[in-house]
């Protein structure tokens, strides 16, 4: 990150929502967010390469759609953080609510602390990365890419994936329809070790069965829980 | 025994016809219904809408001006229909030149040339089309001047460029021919493209999801709205379409989310592919979510402020002037815009026939098949749909719509299709005037349940005192 001294300074106090990310989008180089105090979708649809710090916690749907951009959230974010997110990265310094990185087709979001249910759900490429533990039904049907659990995975991880990949380092309370565990290869290993991360207990890989990809009538129990 | 059951089978048929006695619970299509899945193992899928028939804007007349009203000329005195959509947050609202719309359909669902002929006869027309479950194509963009980009719960092709190149964003809650359940584009329409614009693998039955990735309720729904104006720096209309079900708590929670056009699909809605289940036993028909839109848009003060497009079954502009009458500031077509490609047309019979079909009574978009070109993604095909005389086809129905809207406009006295209203309208049946508060042919008042029950209680207190009784025991 650049460093604070050599960033637009942007102060949420006495500013509507509409006005900060005009000041955001404006910017060239790296933008320093103060005082975003929970507020709601902020840093949404950067399209250009753009740092981005926000200052404290912040809503929902921050840093939401972005193509390029690389944000870093010093505190916890409301639902949603980094929604499509296209290519470029975000950072979480803490918690993260419900449906972090939902949708996302490219880059990297990394949250420090734990996320909350359908997180990573409908991920459709992209890294997903949470130090800590996730909610239910995160990964619901994820189309590809890699999400990354160092901590616990609660009730139905990766349920209906179509492809992709999910990591857990911690417990797994109970796989989702058609999530089937699978080999952690050589080459998984090195690519976590390249993400920098470390499993809390140790790595379990859980893929799709692909029993739903197509309906069978000699599968009906797997398509009765399915839908 | 057995000779006299014989003689009982050939007695019924005293005129020497076969006589036939189907019944009416197991009928011979509920009968081929349920041999159909004790074949197939699951429910069955299909394309189009309802068949049943429901309470419809075919159950309303319009009562032109005569002595009472003074008509407009029929076939020349000016009859505006232009029409804005969205102006509600000061963003850019889309201008139609007439009160119609394209509804959202996939390019998936249907073919690129369709999609293309759909958008240049929008374009040509003065009015907007949708994208659908896939995101944008491009050569649909180019070829609609206003292209509407739907927010589906399955985000597949979603793209924050194509959001900013659209011309309104519309946040999908639901569809008319399916409420409560997602789309569903099976393997053989899945194509090596289709499955690259969405992310799947090639040849699954993709069946999307129904909630939205990330918002739930409609409190989150006012934080989604929030994050598309601020993804499109408030340049154009926030519309959230809803599947017509509790249409007036809806409409409300939807403009209270902010919403700057609230679409609602009735029941007779149309879709590429869906369990028949749904379309014929889930939502309310067209003509009552007119009505319940309306009445809760004037409850809130917020008619005319925020934009109310009715969909689900609309095929003519007479149905669109009807419900223009009943409050809607536009229609959307689907169905009847894919018929004016060429859907059902009686050509390549053979392969209607091979579908198990034939034109007029085709409902199988569902199997990628289509023998017109418009719902397939088999190149020969889709060949068989020239862009060009497939838009002309589009834009002339669309201008006879638009005449027919004007048409009885002016002869309700009206110098703007807008000005319709529910005066104009008769009701033919008790269940669409007690629907609509449309007054029934015959009647000048409104038919109300109240009025009703009225009746009925001064009847029963008339036979309660014995008038009615002496009444009858004078007779001879």
């Amino acid at each position: 990150m650049v460093p604070v001294e050599e960033a637009t300074l942007v102060d949420c106090n006495g500013r509507s929502t509409r006005e900060i990310n005009e000041l955001i989008r404006g910017a060239e180089g790296s933008v320093v967010v103060r005082n975003p105090l929970g507020r709601h979708c902020l840093g949404v649809a950067i399209l250009k390469p753009l740092q981005v710090v926000f200052q404290g916690p912040v809503g929902w749907y921050c840093a939401t759609m972005g193509d390029g951009l690389e944000a870093e959230i010093h505190g916890n974010c409301g639902w949603s953080v980094g929604q499509n997110l296209m290519s470029g990265s975000i950072v979480v310094r803490g918690h993260a609510g419900s449906s972090s990185g939902a949708t996302i087709r490219g880059g990297t979001i990394r949250i420090d602390g734990n996320s909350g249910a359908r997180t990573g759900i409908s991920m459709k490429g992209g890294t997903l990365i949470v130090g800590g533990n996730v909610g239910y039904m995160s990964g619901f049907m994820m189309q590809t890419g890699t999400l990354v659990v160092c901590g616990d995975a609660a009730d139905g991880i990766g349920d209906s994936m179509y492809e992709g990949r999910v990591f857990v380092g911690g417990s797994i309370a109970s796989l989702g329809s058609d999530a089937v565990e699978a080999e952690v290869t050589e080459g998984d290993l090195a690519e976590l070790a390249a993400l920098n991360v470390e499993p809390s207990q140790s790595w379990t890989k859980l893929v799709a069965g692909r029993k739903l990809w197509n309906f069978s009538k000699k599968e009906f129990e797997v398509w009765k829980a399915a839908l | 025994m057995e000779g006299s059951l014989m003689n009982e089978k050939s007695s019924g048929n005293p005129g020497g016809f076969p006589l036939l006695r189907p019944s009416r619970i197991y009928s011979p299509e509920v009968i081929e219904d349920i041999q159909q899945k004790a074949e197939i193992g699951r429910y069955r899928i299909r394309a189009w809408s309802t068949l049943r028939r429901t309470p419809h804007l075919d159950d309303l007349t319009f009562v032109p001006c005569t002595l009472s009203r003074v008509p407009l000329e029929g076939y020349r005195e000016t009859c505006e229909t232009r029409t804005l959509l969205g102006a509600r947050h000061g963003a850019k609202p889309i201008e139609l030149r007439t009160p119609i719309t394209i509804a959202g359909m996939s390019y998936g669902a249907l073919s690129r040339n369709a999609k293309v002929a759909l958008g240049t006869a929008a374009t040509r027309v003065g009015i907007s089309t949708t994208t659908g479950d896939g995101g944008m194509l491009d050569a649909e963009r180019e070829a609609s001047d206003q292209l509407v980009y739907q927010v589906l719960p399955s985000r597949y092709g979603f793209n924050p460029h194509h959001l900013r190149q659209a011309n309104a964003a519309e946040i999908v809650i639901g569809q008319g021919a399916k409420p409560g359940t997602g789309g569903l584009l099976l393997e053989s329409k899945v194509s090596e493209t289709i499955a690259h614009q969405r992310t799947l693998p090639v040849g699954v039955d993709q069946r999307s999801p129904v909630r939205h990735p990330d918002f739930i309720g409609p409190d989150d729904l006012q934080i989604k709205i929030e994050e598309i104006r601020e993804a499109t720096e408030w340049k154009i209309p926030v519309y959230v379409k809803i599947g017509a079900c509790r249409v007036g708590d809806d409409v409300k929670l939807a403009a209270k989310a902010g919403a700057d056009v609230i679409v609602v699909d009735g029941m007779e809605g149309g879709t590429g592919a869906s369990p028949e289940a749904l379309l014929d036993h889930t939502g309310i028909p067209t003509l009552a979510a007119v009505c319940e839109a309306i009445a809760a848009l004037r409850e809130m003060r917020l008619e005319g402020e925020v934009n109310l497009v009715v969909c689900g079954g609309i095929r003519t502009g007479v149905d669109a002037a009807k419900a223009l009458a009943l409050g809607a500031d536009a229609v959307s077509i689907g169905t009847a815009a894919l018929i004016a490609l060429n859907c059902n047309k009686p050509i390549y019979l053979e392969d209607y026939e091979k579908l198990g079909t034939q034109p007029g009574a085709c409902h199988h978009c569902h199997t990628g098949g289509c023998p017109v070109g418009i719902t397939t993604q088999n190149p020969e095909l889709v060949k068989r749909l020239p862009v060009e005389e497939a838009a002309e086809r589009v834009e002339n129905f669309l201008n006879s719509m638009t005449m027919e809207i004007q048409m009885m406009a002016r002869a309700c006295g009206k110098s703007n299709v807008h000005d319709l209203e529910p005066e104009d309208l008769r009701a033919l049946t008790i269940e669409s005037a007690l629907i609509t508060g449309v007054p029934l042919a015959g009647m000048s008042t409104p038919l109300t349940i109240d009025a009703i029950a009225d009746a009925i209680g001064s009847r029963l207190s008339f036979a309660s005192n014995g008038s009615h009784r002496t009444e009858v025991a004078k007779q001879p």
